[in-house]
């Protein structure tokens, strides 16, 4: 069952082109990742689709609707967003807000649900990522990857439709990245429909549906799982995979 | 230096001068204050909402008032207002125009702090749902707040100070309520010196709450 689909995506900003006609479909339960080298678009794509960034061009059929991006309303954007959950290279976590209060937020501020259900939704998502112990803890007083995980549950609270990950592991080390990752592939067992921006090579070929492939603004090939990292191909893919490999 | 006679104005001076402090002086800079964070909230999100032609105005205030002195306000007021039609007694006006000039400062300060906020915070925001002013009221308001709280302090704090140009427009406050014991036993210098110890021992207070306001206001897990 079709998702989510991008038709022919364009951002600009000033007269770079960022984004020149991307097409990308997403089945439910597809775990999908997005490579390509930097300044491909892959960050601008995903922050085109919740609407972080407004597309000069393009279509986006959320659902059973299509809508127009350059002129979608504030009203649809808010009834997506609230579909959608979004995780941020650099967590993005409410400073002033404690490791419950960050994830609850949504649930009672934006969607007025009462504050106990809130908090046991919460603490449900917060144990499925490990950090219910730190409940009452500030984001400061947590790693990288552990804010991280706070992130994940903060977007899994709301049950979305779909959680967008931008570079979800690329300000953390090893360790905190393996952490991190054991958490998106939990997910991604469990059905959760994903779209994954990502360098991380090894877990895109373990844990994707579908690969994307972007370079210069354009999706250069997709395949599925595998099969796209052993039978590359267009020549820009293969030079990719081939300095990727280490 | 001090003789008996001295003393005993002193001493008896004391008690005059501080009911006037603490009736007029206090009252005014606070009530003024409190009124003039309330402006300024409201003008600094405007800007930072960036709305269109209210934004416009909101530079416009802040320009004005930044760029006139506060005696001039004060007395334009008090010859202007009732020109409008608006009969306030002198305190009142002065509350009105302390309240408008202190707004157009510390909106900027207030601004300032909005966007010291990372910008990642409203974009999460968003993404969990909330809306603007809900992003505003649970995670930009209270982290500005803490950010600003020493600067809007230190405008209480002057302002405690600068109540006493409250008197160009007939507002007896402490100063002048000084001003009128030393004309009447013309002993000017250690009555004014009296005053000086007696603000500065408002602001001394002023400066342990703000001590306290920032532990209440906490620092969100960092450790210091």
């Amino acid at each position: 069952m079709k998702l989510l689909e991008i038709r022919n995506l364009h951002k600009k900003f000033d007269s770079t082109e960022v984004l020149k006609g991307v097409d990308l479909t997403v089945e439910k339960g597809d775990v999908v990742s997005i490579l390509g080298p930097s300044g491909s678009g892959k960050t601008t794509l995903l922050r085109c689709i919740n609407f972080l960034e407004k597309a000069d061009e393009g279509d986006l059929v959320f659902g059973e609707k299509t809508y127009h991006l350059p002129k979608t309303s504030r009203d649809d954007i808010s009834s997506i967003r609230k579909r959608t959950g979004f995780v941020f290279q650099n967590y993005n976590l409410f400073a002033n807000k404690t490791v419950l209060h960050n994830v609850t937020l949504g649930l009672t501020s934006a969607r007025h649900i009462h504050a106990k259900a809130a908090e046991e939704k919460a603490l449900e998502v917060l144990r499925k990522v490990g950090m219910a112990d730190f409940a009452g803890q500030y984001p400061s007083q947590l790693s990288g990857g552990q804010q991280q995980r706070v992130a994940i549950a903060r977007a899994l609270a709301t049950d979305p439709d779909i959680i967008f990950f931008d570079e979800p592991t690329s300000a953390l080390d090893p360790e905190l990245t393996a952490e991190v990752l054991e958490v998106m592939r939990e997910l991604a067992h469990e059905g959760m429909t994903m779209i994954v921006v990502t360098h991380e090579i090894s877990f895109a070929k373990e844990v994707s549906s579908k690969v994307v492939f972007m370079a210069e603004g354009k999706v250069v090939e997709e395949g599925h799982g595998a099969d796209f990292f052993e039978n590359p191909k267009e020549d820009r893919t293969k030079e990719f995979l081939r300095l990727t490999k280490n | 230096m001090i003789n008996e006679k001295t003393m005993e104005l002193l001493i008896s001076s004391f008690p005059k001068i501080l009911e006037f402090g603490l009736k007029v002086t206090l009252p005014l800079a606070v009530i003024a204050f409190i009124l003039s964070t309330v402006l300024a909230v409201l003008v600094a999100t405007v800007q930072f909402a960036e709305v269109p032609v209210l934004k416009q105005i909101c530079r416009f205030y802040i320009w004005v008032i930044r760029g006139t002195p506060l005696l001039v306000q004060l007395m334009v007021a008090f010859y202007g207002l009732p020109l409008i039609g608006i009969h306030a007694n002198p305190f009142v006006m002065a509350v009105i125009v302390f309240t408008i000039n202190e707004g157009a400062y510390s909106a900027e300060t207030m601004r300032a702090a909005m966007e010291a906020v990372p910008a990642g915070q409203l974009e999460a925001g968003y993404c969990v749902g909330m809306n603007f002013m809900q992003i505003m009221w649970h995670i930009i308001l209270p982290q500005s707040f803490r950010t600003a709280f020493p600067s809007l302090f230190n405008a209480l704090i002057s302002m405690v100070k600068d109540t006493s140009l409250a008197s160009s427009i007939t507002v007896v406050e402490m100063f002048t309520r000084t001003k009128q014991i030393a004309g009447q036993s013309y002993n000017y210098l250690p009555l004014y010196i009296e005053v000086a110890i007696v603000y500065l021992l408002f602001c001394t207070v002023l400066t342990f709450v703000q001590k306290r306001g920032e532990k209440i206001l906490g620092s969100y897990g960092v450790r210091k």
